[in-house]
C-alpha cells in the first residue's frame, strides 16, 4: 500500500437473515477480506464533499436522533390536531442505507416531535417495498419499530388494497393504507439509488408512485410513459388535490455517497427536492462519473440486497452496470443501457432494436455473486455479463424464485469465494477488482483499482463541476443559482 | 413460456379465511372454501408466491413441486400478422418483454388472446406472463387484452387490478407544455416507444 490515500479494508455491511437471502451462516467469507483488497475513502477521494454525522464517533446516532428532533421541531404542523390521524409513510430503501439505524432513528424522532408538537397520539407507520413485500416487516421487527409505534406498524405492499386517486393525467392508484389517515409525512432520503429509473428528475417525489402506489401506477411509471417521462407519475399523484389535502410535511434524511449530512424537513416537498437534485447530482454523480472512468474490472456482489441494489460508495450496481453513459445526461442518454424499458427493448436474438442503445458497461468483464439477494427481476445481468455464483444454495435460491427463474441459466456455480475470485482473475486477466458491500464513508476494492480512482478523482471532480452540473441542471430546468443559495 | 417449479400449501390450522390470498392470486388458483384457503387444483398455481407474501397469518408455503411443469403458448400456431396487428394496437412490438421476471414478449401474449383467451388471468395461466413480481407489466397486458376487443372487468370483490391508466399516446397536451420544462421529456419518449413499435415490421413483409 504505497499511497497514502490507500487504507485498509472497511468492515463489508453483515450478511442479514432474510427470507430473500441465504442463512448468514453460509456466507463463509467476504471479499474485502482477501488479499490483495484496500480501501478508498470518498472525502479524499473528493475533499469538498461535506462533512457527515454518520459514520461518526461513538454516539453519532444519538446525535443524530437529537438533530432529526431539532429539524424536526421547525416544521409547521399545525395541520395535525390532537384527535386525529397520522400515517408516517417510509420504503424500504431507507434501510439499506449506512446498515439501516440512521433510517429508523428519522422514523422515531417524526414519531416523538409529532406527538410533542401536536399532542396526536395516533401516530402510525406504514412502510411500503419494491418487489419483496416481507421486506419492511423484517425490518420494523429489526429496528424495534413495532414496539415504537405502540403495535401500529405494518408493511404495505402494491397487491394490497388500492384507492382510484384522480389527477391531472386521469385516475391512478394508491395503496389503501397508505392514505387511511387524516394526515400523511413522507419520511424519505435523498440517496439516488436508481437514477437509471428516475433520472434525478423529482426523485423526492418518486415514492408516491412506487413505494406507496398500487401495481397499477407502478407499471405506468415502468411501461406507459417511457424512460424520461416516467416519474411524471410520481409527480401527478403528488399533486392530485387527494394526495395534497393529506400531506402535512416531507421529513428526509440527507445522505451523501459517504454518509449522512443531516436532515431535511419542510412543508414543501419541492423544496426539499430541488436541495436533494443538488446532492444528487452533485455529491453523486461525481462517484457515477468517477465509475465511468474505469476501464476494465471485476465487479463482486457482497450486500444483504437484491443483485442490482447493492451498493458501493452509495452507487448501486444496477447504476454500475450503465456507468458506461451518463444517467444524468436527458438528452444525450435516452435509453440508458440499463432500465426496464432498455431491458424490454431487446429482441429473441438477445440485440438491442436500436442500434444505438448503449450496452451494459463494457469494463464489467465479470461479476462475482458473493452474496446478494433475491427479489428483483436480475436474469438480464447474468445474460449479459459472464456471473460466477458463491454456492449451490445461493444458486438453487435463485433458480426457485419466481423473479429470477432464468438468473442461473446464464450463470455458473463456484464453491468458495476463493475459488470464484480465482476463477475471475484468471478468465478476464484483470486484477482491477470493485467491491458493492455496502463499506461506509469509502469503498473497498483491489490496490490497481484504488490506484485508477485516485488518479482520475481530481479531474472528474472539475469536470462535474464546470461542465456536467451547469448541463444537467439546465435539462432539468433549475437555475444553478439554487445552488448557490443551498451552498450559502 | 415458464417453468412452474413452486405450490402454494396452505397450513389449514393456521388459516382464518380472511380471503386475502384470494383477492391478490393473479391466476385464481386459491380460494376459500368452508372459511379455509383452499388450492382445489394445484396445476393451477403458477407459483408467484403473492398469496403466501400477504397471508397475514403465515399460513402459506411456496414449495417446490415434484411434478414441474411448463406452460406457453406456440407463437407458431397462430398467423404472425395477427399478433403484429394486435401489438401494434397495444403500442408495443411483438418481441418486446412485457414480464421481465417469466421473460414473456408480447407476441406470446397476443397469441394467448389471439387463440380465445379474453382476460388478463387467462393470459397469465397460458403464458405465465404476470406471475412474477405481479407488478411491472399490469397495464400493457391490459392494454393487450382490450386491444384484442375484449370488455375489462375488475374483480368487485378482488385487488387483482383495478383499470387501464394513461400512456405516451393519450398524455394531456396541456400537461406535457405545463411541464416540459421540468426535465420530462413527453414527445421525446413517445416517439422512441413509437420507433420500438415497428421494429421490425419490414423485415416480415418481405
Ligand atoms: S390469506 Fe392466509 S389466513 Fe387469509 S384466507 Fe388466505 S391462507 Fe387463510
Ligand atoms: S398463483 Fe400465486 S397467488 Fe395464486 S395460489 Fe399460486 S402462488 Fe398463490
Amino acid at each position: 500500500m504505497d499511497n497514502k490515500l490507500m487504507h485498509p479494508p472497511i468492515m463489508p455491511i453483515a450478511a442479514k437473515p432474510s427470507q430473500y437471502g441465504i442463512d448468514p451462516a453460509l456466507v463463509k467469507k467476504r471479499v474485502a477480506e482477501m488479499p490483495g483488497m484496500v480501501s478508498v475513502r470518498l472525502q479524499e477521494l473528493f475533499p469538498d464533499l461535506p462533512e457527515v454525522i454518520y459514520p461518526g464517533p461513538e454516539g453519532a446516532l444519538d446525535r443524530l436522533y437529537e438533530l432529526a428532533k431539532e429539524e424536526l421541531r421547525k416544521v409547521d404542523m399545525s395541520m395535525i390536531k390532537p384527535d386525529q390521524s397520522v400515517n408516517v409513510l417510509a420504503s424500504h430503501h431507507g434501510f439499506t442505507l449506512l446498515g439501516g439505524q440512521p433510517y429508523a432513528i428519522l422514523l422515531k424522532a417524526i414519531r416523538d416531535i409529532v406527538i410533542e408538537k401536536t399532542g396526536c397520539k395516533n401516530v402510525r407507520l406504514r412502510a411500503g417495498v419494491g418487489m419483496r413485500f416481507r421486506e419492511t416487516e423484517e425490518y420494523i421487527k429489526r429496528y424495534g419499530l413495532d414496539e415504537y409505534y405502540e403495535g401500529k406498524a405494518k408493511g404495505v405492499a402494491p397487491i394490497d388494497e388500492g384507492i382510484p386517486i384522480e389527477t391531472e393525467i386521469g385516475t391512478l392508484y394508491g395503496i389503501k393504507a397508505i392514505y387511511d389517515a387524516d394526515w400523511i409525512i413522507h419520511a424519505h432520503h435523498t440517496d439516488v439509488r436508481e437514477v437509471h429509473f428516475h433520472r434525478q428528475i423529482d426523485k423526492a417525489v418518486k415514492p408516491f408512485s412506487m413505494s406507496y402506489a398500487r401495481i397499477e401506477s407502478r407499471s405506468t411509471y415502468h411501461q406507459n410513459l417511457g424512460p424520461r417521462a416516467a416519474n411524471f407519475t410520481a409527480r401527478a399523484i403528488f399533486e392530485s388535490k387527494f394526495v395534497q389535502s393529506k400531506f402535512a410535511f416531507g421529513a428526509f434524511l440527507s445522505v451523501g455517497p459517504h454518509g449522512v449530512i443531516g436532515v431535511d424537513a419542510d412543508n414543501d416537498l419541492y423544496a426539499i427536492n430541488d436541495r436533494a437534485t443538488f446532492i444528487g447530482c452533485q455529491l453523486y454523480g461525481k462517484v457515477m462519473t468517477l465509475f465511468g472512468k474505469i476501464d476494465e474490472c471485476i465487479a463482486v456482489l457482497d450486500f444483504p440486497c437484491p443483485v442490482p441494489y447493492v451498493f458501493s460508495a452509495g452507487v448501486i450496481y444496477a447504476n454500475f452496470v450503465g456507468a458506461n453513459a451518463d444517467l444524468y445526461d436527458m438528452e444525450g442518454t435516452p435509453l440508458p443501457p440499463y432500465t426496464w424499458y432498455t431491458e424490454a427493448f431487446y429482441n429473441k436474438q438477445g440485440k438491442p432494436f436500436l442500434k444505438q442503445t448503449p450496452p451494459l458497461n463494457p469494463a464489467i468483464k465479470m461479476c462475482v455473486h458473493n452474496y446478494a439477494w433475491t427479489g428483483y427481476p436480475s436474469a438480464f445481468f447474468s445474460e449479459h455479463i459472464p456471473t460466477v455464483v458463491v454456492g449451490a444454495e445461493q444458486a438453487k435460491m435463485f433458480d426457485t424464485e419466481p423473479m429470477n427463474l432464468k438468473y442461473m441459466d446464464h450463470a455458473v456455480i463456484a464453491k468458495t469465494t476463493e475459488q470464484a475470485m480465482e476463477f475471475a482473475y484468471n478468465v478476464t486477466g484483470t486484477d482491477k477488482v470493485i467491491i458493492f458491500d455496502g463499506a461506509m464513508g469509502g469503498l473497498n476494492c483491489s490496490e490497481s483499482l484504488a490506484k485508477l480512482l485516485i488518479e482520475k478523482a481530481p479531474a472528474v471532480s472539475e469536470l462535474v463541476e464546470k461542465e456536467l452540473m451547469p448541463k444537467w441542471f439546465r435539462q432539468r430546468g433549475v437555475d444553478m443559482s439554487v445552488l448557490e443559495r443551498l451552498k450559502g | 413460456m415458464k417453468r412452474v417449479t413452486l405450490k402454494a400449501v396452505v397450513d389449514k390450522d393456521l388459516c382464518v379465511g380472511c380471503r386475502i390470498c384470494e383477492k391478490v392470486c393473479p391466476v385464481y388458483a386459491i380460494s376459500v372454501v368452508d372459511r379455509k384457503a383452499t388450492v382445489q387444483d394445484d396445476k393451477k398455481c403458477r407459483g408467484c408466491a403473492n398469496c403466501a407474501d400477504r397471508c397475514p397469518r403465515y399460513a402459506i408455503k411456496m414449495v417446490e413441486r415434484d411434478d414441474p411443469f411448463d406452460v406457453g403458448v406456440d407463437v407458431s400456431k397462430v398467423d404472425y400478422s395477427k399478433i403484429r396487428a394486435l401489438c401494434e394496437k397495444a403500442h408495443v412490438n411483438p418481441e418486446q418483454v412485457l414480464c421481465y421476471c417469466v421473460g414473456v414478449r408480447a407476441e406470446e401474449a397476443a397469441a394467448a388472446l389471439l387463440m380465445g383467451a379474453t382476460t388478463p388471468e387467462e393470459v397469465s395461466s397460458m403464458t405465465g406472463m404476470r406471475t412474477g413480481c405481479t407488478i411491472e407489466c399490469i397495464q400493457p397486458l391490459l392494454r393487450l387484452v382490450e386491444a384484442a376487443g375484449n370488455e375489462l372487468h375488475p374483480n368487485p370483490n378482488g385487488w387483482q387490478w383495478y383499470g387501464v391508466t394513461t400512456t405516451a399516446w393519450d398524455f394531456p397536451q396541456e400537461v406535457k407544455e405545463k411541464y416540459n420544462s421540468r426535465g420530462f421529456y413527453f414527445d421525446e419518449d413517445r416517439e422512441l416507444l413509437d420507433r420500438i413499435v415497428k421494429q421490425g415490421a419490414e423485415k416480415e413483409g418481405d
